[in-house]
């Protein structure tokens, strides 16, 4: 307990420093005057003072703010020593700034017991002083890490620029972090992919799992998989990464370039609705599976749900926080209420179903994250554009002899070779098909020189394919070579087919019945391609496909 | 390996699920799958959401099919096509001969 004494008369400071030693305070300081009271203070950090009020230069008055400013945020007890004993006089002393005042003369007892009351509030002050302090630090280390995660969750959690526009969104955050997730991604063959998911809880915790969940979506939708696979990995991936009593509710959706084909995975969200333009509500994709992340790889269940809607209709889909909303009543608002503004009001903006859910809420807390979107059928075929497609011109030749063609068919890993090249994802289908009715007419036709008519008659159409197997196992001299350009500048891919047999005249190939198991082959890949055209006498063909 | 099937609808609807590819190598497969009907089935459904590309064996095959069942099997349907495999099916008019949604 230090003391620093404030007076001018050496008589008073020596009493004072004498009976504060015989107290038990021996360390004690002296200053003369006000000004060397406040140089003395800030050297030797005084814990309490004693002060007189009537000095030469500066007052007492004067002197007590100026110590209690250089004091900060600690309490420095300030006592006045006088021996005014008018009612202003002391007023103004605790006006001031003091805190006490003991006149002269002084008795001991009482002069001591005021030192000692005031010693452990500042004691007190100190320490609390020192918590802030800490509390201070540890904050700001959470503010740290927070802006850190929130950024990286800002860079992974990011609607795709170009899908962005197609949707009416609101996403509102119980906390900082999101527990839910509205992600949308372009598919490489026209149209876009979006995943809406809900994970249990909201804040920090649950947003962590948005992260793996975001990526593992964009790089699946950029390889354009099917609705089914993308639900089962993510469903792996989150098996394997949540705690057992965490998971995602979620609903992963594709619409088709027209913008008006629907597939849906819905795993505990609630219904998506498709709304017309008049208000009625033509689809409900009700929830058919259980949230992600719980259900072991053999039992997960894939299976989509499809609707084909019209343009103008309106796929509406939200998240329990906005069903389960709760006023301050406790009454929750519940979906036929939102579906009910939709039927009554069909062109209703995302903006005011949340105006009037937050008037709804009222007062009562959002305990929970809420998300709202909304999309209208539209041709979506300007998305294909988008797509970014290699600049590289390549080639891929595979020549095929005998003891391959009898073993397997080369197709499915052609169109895998091709299709690893960016953007060709997008005619992935179309090739798959082109390619494999290329292949088909050369090996049956060129090497293993079936005839087609013998597919006329249901049985004989079987029989074909018996007489392939023979003649393919009997194979003795044969060659196919494919091979597949693509022209950056034209964006085209050609096919080229040649095979080593004796052609065929393809100006007499003509089309069939529509009711003829075969001969649609040809006729299927003209309006597949830009361009099909024989060569060598029906030994080459060369097909082109605009990408 | 055989093709997934399943009965429904008190079994009178078989339905046959496709692979991500439906092609000739799919021939014997898919004339086992149909084969299997127990008798009582009126309608078979062919539920491509898995199928990524389809030839024109495989429309053959379906057109097989719906021949060789015709006297026992009053509908045929294709259903869950995904927008690839519905365009060759349009382009082939096989939307005139089987119901599809």
């Amino acid at each position: 307990m230090r003391i620093l004494i404030v007076d001018d008369e050496s008589l008073n400071r020596f009493m004072l420093l004498h009976m504060l030693e015989e107290a038990g305070y021996p360390d004690c300081f002296e200053a003369e005057t006000g000004r060397e009271a406040l140089q003395l203070a800030k050297k030797i950090r005084p814990d309490l003072v004693l002060l007189d009020v009537v000095m030469p230069d500066m007052d007492g008055y004067e002197v007590a703010p100026l110590l209690k400013k250089m004091a900060g945020d600690i309490y420095l007890p300030v006592i006045f020593i006088t021996a005014m004993d008018d009612q202003a006089a002391l007023t103004r002393c605790l006006e001031v700034g003091g805190d006490d005042f003991a006149t002269k003369p002084f008795d001991r007892n009482i002069l001591t017991a005021k030192i000692r009351a005031h010693a452990r509030t500042r004691l007190l002050s100190i320490r609390t002083n020192k918590q802030n302090r800490e509390l201070n630090y540890f904050r700001k280390g959470v503010e740290r890490e927070h802006a850190i995660v929130e950024h990286i969750f800002a860079n992974a959690l990011t609607l795709n620029p170009g899908t962005k526009r197609f949707f009416d969104y609101r996403l509102a955050p119980a906390s900082t972090f999101n527990g839910d997730v509205f992600l949308s991604e372009p598919s490489p063959s026209g149209g876009l992919y979006f995943l809406m998911g809900d994970f249990t809880g909201h804040g920090l915790a649950s947003a962590v799992g948005a992260l793996p969940v975001a990526r593992a979506f964009q790089a699946m939708s950029r390889k354009g998989l099917s609705v089914s696979e993308i639900s089962q990995t993510l469903n792996e991936i989150l098996l394997s990464l949540l705690p057992e009593d965490m998971f995602f509710a979620a609903v992963v959706v594709e619409i088709s370039v027209s913008g008006q084909q629907f597939s849906v995975w819905n795993g505990g969200m609630p219904d998506l609705a498709v709304v017309t333009p008049e208000g009625r509500i033509s689809k409900r994709f009700i929830s058919l599976h259980m949230a992600l992340g719980i259900l072991e790889v053999d039992d997960f269940e894939e299976n989509i749900e499809y609707f084909n809607a019209r343009l103008g209709d309106r796929l509406i889909g939200y998240s329990d926080g906005v069903i389960e909303l709760t006023n301050a009543e406790e009454q929750m608002l519940g979906d036929e209420a939102i579906l009910s503004w939709l039927t009554s009001d069909p062109a209703i903006t995302v903006e005011e179903i949340s105006h009037r859910t937050e008037k709804f809420r009222g007062k009562a807390e959002q305990l929970d994250d809420i998300t709202l979107i909304s999309y209208t059928c539209q041709d979506l075929s300007e998305l294909k554009s988008q797509i970014e497609i290699t600049q590289l011109p390549f080639t891929i030749t595979v020549e095929l002899k005998v003891e391959q063609l009898i073993k397997f068919t080369p197709i499915y890993d052609i169109v895998v070779m091709v299709c690893s090249q960016l953007g060709m994802q997008r005619v992935r289908s179309d090739l798959s098909t082109v390619i494999s009715e290329l292949f088909m007419n050369s090996l049956d036709h060129g090497i293993l020189k079936l005839d087609s008519n013998i597919k006329k008659s249901t049985e004989g159409f079987f029989e074909y394919f018996k007489i392939r197997n023979q003649r393919l196992q009997k194979l003795k001299q044969g060659e196919i070579t494919i091979s597949i350009g693509y022209e950056p500048q034209a964006t085209l891919l050609s096919i080229k087919l040649s095979d080593s047999g004796d052609g065929f005249d393809y100006q007499r190939v003509q089309s069939n019945q529509e009711s003829d198991t075969y001969g649609r082959g040809i006729s299927l890949i003209k309006t597949l391609c830009q361009s099909v055209q024989y060569f060598d006498e029906g030994r080459s063909v060369l097909a082109k496909i605009k990408v | 390996m055989s093709l997934d099937t399943c009965l429904v609808n008190g079994n009178k609807d078989l339905i046959i699920f496709m692979e991500e590819r439906f092609d000739f190598d799919k021939v014997q497969e898919f004339r086992d799958a149909y084969l299997s009907a127990p008798d009582e089935v009126n309608t078979i459904t062919v539920d491509l959401s898995n199928t990524e590309y389809m030839d024109s064996s495989a429309l053959g095959m379906l057109l097989n099919m719906q021949k060789t069942m015709v006297d026992k099997i009053s509908t045929f349907k294709i259903i869950n096509c995904r927008p690839q495999v519905a365009k060759i099916l349009k382009i082939s008019r096989f939307d005139k001969k089987f119901e599809m949604n």
